[in-house]
Formats: structure tokens, sequence, C-alpha cells
């Protein structure tokens, strides 16, 4: 590739590119849409030629972490990776453990945790809807995503004490139990979220300019989607009838669950699914609302062994730990658990060699599956469709990071 | 529920289909025109605090006498923001705070088998910093002790959210409501 | 109002009453010095409408009491006091210049656009069309700025300037001569009078060259849902990224100061202007608050729209309201014998 400096040019022009004249541009990490990430753009004029993703950022080595930790401890760490869709990223894992622990959380435990996870679940979508919504300077559907997405943190916070970093499933259960005025709440919010969507419908998802820009744009056909090994409401708009939900665990089983798919594949067609998502997880928790067992919400292998003298929280729902809880050895073997996060599928692979840390934590995030979409759905697009897409993909980089 | 986008529609029509160009406009317009009327979202941080509601996770509180000294707080912490100390006088081992490190999570509330640790609804301290912010456990202790009476009697008014089917959050004094 | 000040003026000091309102025009009202409090209210405006419709409050703290109208004199005081960056490899000359040439030359046009009967700078039969000239003179200003910035996002932002005021400013064109025709003259005060003696106001002779109007003009002063020169989730700030300091906020005054000369010339060609008051003083009111008026709604769409794409707003222009323009001139045709003095 030449090197061509063009005096008053600042970079390089790169040369040529299967018969093309590229330009080298740097989406990069100091930029207003480029999230903690930076986006090597290859333009010829004004058509996207290629796109490098110079992803890692954010990158914690959280796995490398979980090797250091007792188990208990790295429920905290790996819900660091996404922090807005925290029950969704941390149940897997506890479920990993519960597996290779030989403990099964009792039903009301399970239903309890499938509804923190559809709340998180529509905050998650509400924040990619916002971000999607500002990428294409729609600073409105911004504002009322994340203003919206309040009265779910709001929620989550009722029920588990926290606005984001729940650390709420534990082995064997969950931490607090249903507090008194969550389904008043749960009801009131469910009414008003169902009156917003029919206004993001109109200025945002009807919005002539708005569809303009999403119509068509990005096209992920349904085979190039399974081979590319895209994940979430990205797979489902192209068509594809996937969700990790399906496979019933917490208590999606118990109460039935029927994925949300598209069929266009364009980037209007992933918003589309993440619109009904939202009314899908509402109608999901409030059957779980309805149909919660009674029972206690951790299992009593550990509640058994709480000291007396605390006992007294678990009556007023309050989770006492038992002080083996942080020494906890789990039998040698490996276990693979998958979680539908609101991004798409996250999976992880536990290896135990019997001790009280794990020998090894191997975590694929939805974003890291996600991010060969850039190059894949913006080749032949013009600069301008670059935030459209990299919107209505819902990239994070600090989960696709870990 | 089982949503599929669209059977046999011709394009343009089904779960996507648009209103005409001009209505699409005026709808969009009106929508955000209606906004104006109502009133804001927002919590007016500058003369009101943010009360959350009880039970909220905030500051984690020691109470120096009902503790034992077993280290199960400082066994469990993410974040490793629970030390033990050796205090003099003392011949078991305390636990000091770590302001900086704490996480917020809980687990050593949880897991304390003589409910020393206890947690605040108070959750926003401000140092000018960062060595200030590693207390031992006496200073943890009556730090703690401050701050319980800070949860009684707050600064400044505080505001506690509540769901509205219509504006989404609302703000309610607190105090007025509790009687 | 019995004593006009600029006559007074005159007589005490013995300049030519032409020669001083010839200065006091552009430079008071409706030149700089509205300007200036025009801006500040209207990006206040901006702020607190769009706020309102995003339920949350905007600015509020800066002078509680007022509902933080001063907001905009703090930012003000704030970017007179950032240092003005050069970069190195920039072109220096003109990378200076050409922001300052480009607010002088649109204040220019407060020479010529009357803000009331009797307040001009000075009366041309061709005043329309010098309006338009002065707004034609800034895009080869903006070109300038994106090119001798040195940076590749200005340069593209350079590239997408040339392209949208190619668009729009075609199309301006034509509603503007539309107009020009229903009334027969490019005079401001003619056109107003021949207005306010019809009783009938422009936008009802002609709605479709207004809103052709109103259109080019969001476009030609890259407001939301047109602002891709800006196109700040593309190219950070278009051609003005690299500017800092003072030299920034001239870059952010130059379309606001277009805004409202373009909305002023709305308000003379299609609004009635001062229409139904005579008097200099209560026409000038008129025409003040109609021009605010409609800034407001420019403003406000900010909050309904996001951005467009650059080739569907080349062929929404060039395919769909270009032509409309046409059907403009035929409505012209038609409706001139209402306006035959």
């Amino acid at each position: 590739m030449a090197s061509i400096a063009l005096p008053g040019m600042h970079g390089r022009e790169v040369g040529y590119s299967g018969g093309l004249r590229v330009v080298e541009l740097n989406i990069g990490a100091q930029h207003p849409a480029s999230g903690h990430m930076r986006l090597v753009v290859y333009l010829d004029g004004d058509v996207i030629v290629r796109v490098d993703p110079d992803i890692g950022y954010v990158h914690r080595t959280v796995e490398k972490l979980s090797e250091t930790r007792e188990y208990v401890r790295i429920i905290s760490l790996v819900e660091r990776m996404t922090i807005i869709d925290a029950c969704n990223v941390t149940l897997p894992y506890v479920e990993a453990v519960e597996r290779l622990l030989g403990v099964e959380p009792p039903p009301r435990a399970r239903y309890l945790r499938t509804i923190l996870c559809e709340v998180n679940r529509v905050a998650s979508h509400l924040y990619g809807l916002g971000i999607g919504g500002i990428f294409l300077n729609h600073s409105t559907m911004y504002m009322w995503a994340f203003g919206d997405r309040e009265v779910f943190v709001h929620l989550a916070s009722l029920l588990t004490g926290s606005r984001l970093t729940h650390t709420y499933p534990v082995f064997g259960g969950v931490r607090r139990d249903l507090p008194q005025g969550f389904r008043d709440e749960f009801e009131k919010a469910k009414r008003y979220m169902l009156a917003r969507l029919r206004e993001y419908d109109k200025i945002f998802f009807n919005n002539p300019v708005i569809r303009g820009r999403l119509e068509g744009v990005g096209v992920l056909p349904r085979d190039r989607a399974v081979a590319l090994g895209a994940t979430g409401p990205n797979l489902r708009a192209s068509g594809v009838r996937y969700d990790a939900r399906m496979t019933g665990y917490a208590a999606y089983g118990d109460l039935g669950f029927e994925p949300v798919v598209g069929r266009e594949g364009d980037a209007l067609e992933r918003v589309w699914v993440r619109l009904r998502e939202i009314e899908a997880s509402l109608e999901i928790v409030e059957r779980a609302l309805r149909e919660l067992p009674e029972g206690p919400f951790m299992n009593p292998r550990y509640t058994k062994a709480v000291p007396p003298m605390v006992r007294h929280w678990l009556e007023k729902g309050r989770l006492k730990l038992p002080g083996g809880y942080v020494r906890l050895k789990t039998r040698p073997g490996e276990v693979l658990s998958r979680g539908e996060m609101g991004r798409g599928e996250i999976t992880y692979f536990l290896v135990s060699d019997g001790g009280t840390k794990p020998y090894r934590l191997r975590i694929v995030t939805p974003s890291a599956r996600n991010v060969v979409l850039f190059d894949a759905l913006a080749r032949g697009h013009t600069l301008m469709d670059l935030p459209a897409i990299y919107g209505s993909i819902d990239y994070f980089p600090p989960e696709a990071d870990r | 529920m089982a949503t599929t986008g669209g059977g046999e529609e011709e394009k343009g029509g089904g779960h996507r289909r648009r209103p005409g160009l001009v209505r699409a406009h005026l709808d969009a317009i009106a929508a955000a025109a209606r906004r104006l009327a109502k009133p804001p979202m927002t919590m007016p941080l500058v003369e009101y605090g943010d009360a959350r509601h009880p039970g909220y996770r905030g500051v984690i509180l020691f109470d120096y006498d009902k503790c034992i000294g077993c280290s199960l707080c400082a066994q469990v912490c993410p974040s490793r923001a629970i030390k033990m100390y050796r205090v003099p006088g003392d011949k078991r081992l305390r636990p000091g705070y770590n302001i900086g490190r704490c996480i917020f999570c809980g687990l050593c509330v949880d897991i304390c088998p003589t409910d020393a640790l206890s947690e605040s609804i108070v959750h926003d301290k401000v140092y000018s910093d960062v060595p200030s912010m590693d207390m031992d456990p006496v200073d943890w202790a009556l730090w703690s002790r401050e701050v319980k009476k800070e949860e009684e009697s707050p600064e400044k008014p505080l505001l506690r959210a509540r769901v509205d089917p219509e504006r989404g959050l609302v703000y309610e004094p607190v105090g007025e409501a509790e009687g | 109002m019995a004593v006009d000040p600029l006559a007074w003026l005159s007589s005490a000091t013995g300049v030519p009453y032409w020669a001083l309102r010839a200065v006091a025009a552009p430079l008071l009202y409706p030149g700089l010095a509205t300007f200036m409090a025009v801006a500040l209210f209207i990006i206040w405006a901006e702020r607190k409408i769009t706020a309102r419709v995003q339920m949350r409050v905007g600015p509020l703290y800066v002078s509680r009491r007022l509902g933080g109208a001063l907001q905009l004199l703090a930012d003000g005081v704030r970017i007179a006091f950032q240092e003005i960056i050069i970069p190195e490899g920039a072109e220096k000359w003109s990378f200076v210049l050409s922001p300052i040439l480009a607010f002088t030359v649109v204040s220019l046009a407060f020479t010529v656009v009357p803000g009331g009967p009797g307040v001009y700078g000075f009366r041309s039969s061709l005043s329309l069309l010098v309006t338009y000239a002065i707004i034609t003179l800034t895009p080869i200003l903006v070109i300038t700025m994106g090119w001798a910035s040195n940076n590749k996002f200005s340069f593209i932002g350079a590239g997408r300037e040339a392209l949208v005021s190619i668009t729009g400013e075609a199309t301006l064109l034509a509603s503007l001569l539309a107009a020009a025709m229903m009334y027969g003259s490019m005079d401001f005060v003619a056109i107003v009078g021949e207005q306010a003696a019809s009783r009938v106001p422009g936008i009802a002779a002609n709605p479709v060259a207004a809103l052709l109007f109103f259109i080019a003009a969001l476009l030609v002063t890259d407001r939301v849902p047109f602002d891709l020169v800006l196109g700040e989730q593309e190219i950070v700030q278009g051609p003005y990224t690299e500017y800092t300091g003072l030299l920034f906020a001239l870059t952010m005054a130059l379309d606001y100061a277009k805004l409202y000369v373009l909305m002023l010339v709305f308000t003379h060609l299609f609004l009635g202007g001062w229409a139904p008051f005579a008097s200099p003083l209560l026409g000038s009111a008129a025409v003040f608050a109609k021009t605010v008026g409609l800034m407001l709604l420019a403003v406000f769409l900010r909050s309904v729209y996001g951005r467009m794409r650059l080739d569907q707003v080349a062929s929404m222009f060039w395919s769909r309201l270009f032509p409309l323009a046409l059907v403009a001139f035929v409505i012209s045709a038609l409706i001139h014998p209402i306006y035959t003095p």
C-alpha cells in the first residue's frame, strides 16, 4: 500500500485497495460516537471499504482475576462486565457453580431471579435504544429512553437494594425476598412503559427521518448471521429463532417462553425486535409475579447453618450467609452454562479442580461475538451509516473487552 | 408471546408499516409538543438530597461491641475493602474499612454472624483525599455513630422516588409521607 | 413615538440623517447588539425547550430567578478565556481569518434588511437580492475553514458544506424568486407595503413558497434534521473541529446569525413584516416578535428529528422540493394580481 503525503492532510492516504483509492479515518477513542474503542475506517470517498474495530480499551482481566478469588467473590467481579444488565450477566455463572456444588435454588428463588433478569433486560434495551437514538443525533429518544430506564433501575433498587450492581443471585438462591409494594410499583411501571412505547413509535420508529437512516441499512441475511455467530436481537432480527432462554433456565421453563423474531435483518428490524422484547419482558415479569411460588428464597442447605442470633433476618426477607460460604468447595469438573443477556447469549465455561477457587473461568460475552458485525455490515455503506449500524447492533465495549 | 415479523405482507406492510409521510411528521411533532406541557422527571439535587428507600445498600456501619473478630467480613469482601487490624488493648482482631475500595455489595453484612455490620441508607459521602477514606476499626465505629445520627437528621430536605403511571417517577419529600 | 432619536442626534451633531441610520441599523437594531441579545435568548430557549420535551429542566442555576437565562453569558465568558489554539499544520491566516470574515459578511446583511418601518441601513430596490447574495458568500469561507484546519474530519465537513450549500441555496433562491415574482418587487419595504395594502400575508397567498423557504433555511443554517455539516456523530464538529475559544464562538454564532437574517427575511416576505402597525416602535416590535417566534419554531424542531443522511438530503431537495418550487412559481403567477399596486 503506497503512502502519499498530501499537503494539508492529516494522516495518510493509504493507497489503493482492490482498485479503490482509500483514506484511513480514525473514528478514534476520542470521538463523540465511538464508545470506548477505536474504529479504523477505510473510506473510498464516502463509501466504507473496510472497518477495523480496535478494541481492548476496557480490558480488565476478569477471567484471570477469577482464578485468584473464591467463588462467591467472583459474582461481583463478573457483574462489572455489563453493569447495566447485572442479573443477566451473573446468573449463568451462579448456575454453573451451583451445578458443580450440587445445589439447586428453591422455586421461589428461580422466579425472583427471572423477575430481576427481565427488569434488567428492559433497562438494558432502553439503554441500547437511547444510544441508537443519539448516534442518529436524535437527542429526544436518548433522553426519553434513559429517563424511562430510571423507572426500571428504581424497581431493581427496590428489589435488591442497589440501582445497578445488584449481586442478587447467589449460590442456592437469591439475596432478598420480594419487598412489600413491589407488585404495585411494577404494575404502575408497566402501564407507564407501555404508554411510552407508543410515544417512541411516534417520535422515533415511525419518524420519516429516522426511518430513512435505519431502513435497509446494515442488512444481515439469515445465513450470514448464523455463519458470523451474531447473537441476541441482531440474530433474531435476521429471522433466526434462537434465544438462550428457550433452554428453560431459571423460571423460563415454567413460565413458557417465546422469542421475538424479526424478518428483514436491517437496522430498523433490530430496533423493532428490541422494542417488542421490552413488551415481552413486561409480560414475563407480570406472569412471574402472579405465579410466584411460596417458600424459602434460599436453599435450606445453607440457611440451616446460619447462627441463631441472626436468623430473624431470614424471616424479614434478607439473606444471612453461613460462615462456610466463603470457602465453598466444588467438586472437580467442567461445566458450560449459557444465559441470554439483553445483547445476546453469554457463555461461561468453568473448570474446577476441587478447590475454593476456579481453575479456569472462560467467558464469551455477546458483544465479543457481535464485534464482527462492524466489518460485515458496514462495507459498502456510506460514512453516515456507520453510527446507524453501531447503534443498531447495540455493542457495549466493556462487555466485549471483559 | 410469539411475535414473528409479518407473513406474506407486501413490502412496507405488516409490522413495520408506517403512516403516510405528512401524518408521520405531524405525529412526531405532536408527540414532542405534548411533552412540553408535562413536568420534568428529574430530581432537583442541589436543594434536596436523595433519600433512598429503607433497605438501600449505602455505606457499611460497624458496631464495635457486637463484633467477635471472626474476620468473615474480610474474607468475603470481593474488593478487599475490609482488613483485620490488631487494636491495642483488644485480644481479638477487628475490621477496618476502606470506603474507597468498597463496592457496597453488602456481602459482609450478609455474612456477619452477630449483626455487627449493617447497611446505612446514607450513600453519598465525599472525601477530599484518598488516605482519609481508609478507616481503622475505632475510627470506623465512631464514624458509624455519626452516620447513624445523619440518617435521623439529614442536612438537606430529602426526596424519595416513587413510580407513577403518568409521569414515570415522582419525588416526594421524606418525613411528611411517614409522619 | 414623537421624537426620532436619530433625527435629534443628526440635528445636534450635524451628521446627515442617512449616515446615522446606515450605522445605527446594522449596529443596534436589527443589527449586532440585537443579534447578541437574540442569540443569548434563542440558545437558552433552545436548551430549555429541548429540555422540557425531554422531561428534564435545562439550564437553571446561573441566574436562578430568571430560570437560567444568563447561562449563555456564563458560557460566553468562559469561552472568551479559553486559549485559541491554532494547530501547527494549519494554514494559519486562513484558519484565523475565515470565521471572522464569515461573521462579518453575514452582519453586512443587517444593513439592508429592515427591522421596522423606516428602520434600515439603506433602502434599495434590490435589497432582497443583496441579502441573498450576502448569505451565499459564507459557504466558501466555511470550506476554507475546513481545508485550513489540516484535519480529516474538517475536510469531510468542508465537502459536505459544498454539497449542502449548493442544494440549499438553489431551493432558497427558487422560493425567494417565486415570492419576489408574486410581489413584483425585490425591495423589502415595497413588499411589506403591498402585503399591508392588500391585507393578505404572503404565507396565505403562496404557502408552498413559504414552506420551501423555511425548509431551505433550515438546511442553509445547519439545523436538525439537516445538521450534516456539523455531523457530530460522524465527523466530530465538521469544519469547526479544530476551533477553540472566541473563534469557536464565532463559528457557532455564524449559524445563528444566518438563521436570524433568514427569519427576518421570512417575516418580511411571508408574514407581512411590520403590518398591521405603521409606527417605527410598534412596527419594530412586531417584526422582532415574529422573527423570534420563527426562530423558536426552528429551534423546537431540534427535539423532534434526528439527522438525515447526506444522499437523502440531496435527493429530497433536488427531486422533491426543487420541483415544488416550480409549483410555487405557478402559484405566484396566478396570485400576482392581488399585489399589483
